[in-house]
């Protein structure tokens, strides 16, 4: 068995208002998403949705450090409805062909005496002034393994082109 | 041969630990991964951990380069010594952070075995809570340099404050990496 597994990799061959991987099998011991990220509204950058098992509900917490200009800035945000990026991903006012990068962790996913964590990085724009780089952490407020994640932009559809993967990692 | 390989995984349990290590580590890989889910049972919103190598407490073999965000205005710190023995300062929540609340560190240590170079590590941190209050959360980067050329073959995690054990249900996921 290797340690680390490709549980399933998306690539759009056209639009997508979300993108959603279920049936999440609880036999790893941390999960790993990684993504090209754009989107079809006519923006610069975006914020990447992320919602836990179906779950809408104000149980988010968000914290996040970004740069994008000689002053970094941070936030931090409870009662949110769902984990999200500051920015952090691609809109279609940026050439075409220019998508952002994302790399979400997700430790002990399967562990239900555990709320749900994840780390976020992003970095996105690389050749217009609203650039942006960043590193966060998500929580959701609930012990349920996690079975499904669900990815929605925070204006437009995902554009063709944009790939998602998500990982496995074994621990023994 | 696959890339990676389980080195070591453990999960605390009940009643927690003072203090986490993996030692006799092997020098056949590349790289070596460390995963963290960790939580402290400090009474209070977090508790910093020093991660040591090789058991080494030497303060000068230590340095550490942080950005970090725990308010609204991010900060960049650099330490050039280690005040103790230790990279300067991954946080867990504490035992006044929302409850069953763990948070993330995951460290690289490249080209671990080497016997030429020192060490660097680069190590991604979250103090994960539900609170927008200063302090109540962090976030950060660490670049840290070892400065010894011995190959690694010890990691070691505690409590800088030693006022709580490591809580259970926190884990340890160490990998070893391999190039082709």
């Amino acid at each position: 068995m290797a340690v680390i597994e490709a549980i399933a990799t998306q690539y759009l061959e056209a639009d997508a208002a979300t993108v959603t991987f279920g049936s999440i099998p609880a036999s790893y011991e941390h999960l790993q998403l990684r993504a090209s990220l754009r989107s079809t509204s006519g923006v610069y950058a975006m914020r990447l949705k992320i919602n836990l098992n179906g779950d809408t509900g104000t149980n988010y917490s968000n914290h996040n450090v970004r740069g994008s200009t000689s002053s970094p800035t941070a936030y931090a945000q409870t009662g949110a409805a769902y984990i999200q990026t500051s920015d952090g991903m691609h809109g279609s006012s940026l050439p075409p062909g220019e998508y952002a990068s994302f790399i979400m962790d997700i430790l002990d996913y399967a562990n239900t005496n555990k709320n749900t964590t994840c780390s976020l990085m992003a970095g996105s724009a690389l050749t217009h002034t609203d650039n942006r780089v960043q590193f966060g952490s998500g929580l959701w407020d609930n012990t349920a393994a996690i079975t499904t994640i669900l990815f929605t932009p925070n204006a437009g559809s995902f554009s063709r082109g944009c790939e998602f993967t998500l990982y496995g990692l074994n621990s023994a | 041969m696959a890339a990676f390989t389980v080195i070591e995984h453990e999960e605390i349990a009940t009643g927690g630990v003072v203090s986490w290590s993996e030692t006799s580590i092997a020098a056949s890989y590349d790289h070596l991964l460390l995963k963290v889910s960790g939580r402290s049972e400090r009474s209070a919103y977090a508790d910093e951990w020093v991660v040591t190598l090789n058991g080494s407490t030497t303060t000068s073999e230590y340095s550490s380069t942080i950005l970090k965000a725990y308010s609204a205005t991010p900060v960049s710190e650099r330490y050039a010594t280690s005040v103790r023995g230790g990279f300067i300062w991954p946080k867990a929540p504490g035992a006044l952070a929302l409850a069953d609340t763990f948070g993330s560190l995951t460290m690289w240590i490249p080209n671990y075995a080497n016997t030429a170079n020192f060490k660097q590590v680069l190590i991604s941190n979250a103090f994960e809570n539900d609170s927008t209050t200063d302090y109540r959360w962090e976030v950060q980067q660490i670049a840290g340099l070892f400065s010894s050329t011995a190959a690694i073959t010890a990691i070691g995690v505690t409590s800088r404050s030693g006022l709580g054990d490591i809580a259970e249900f926190s884990t340890f996921t160490l990998y070893g990496v391999t190039g082709a």
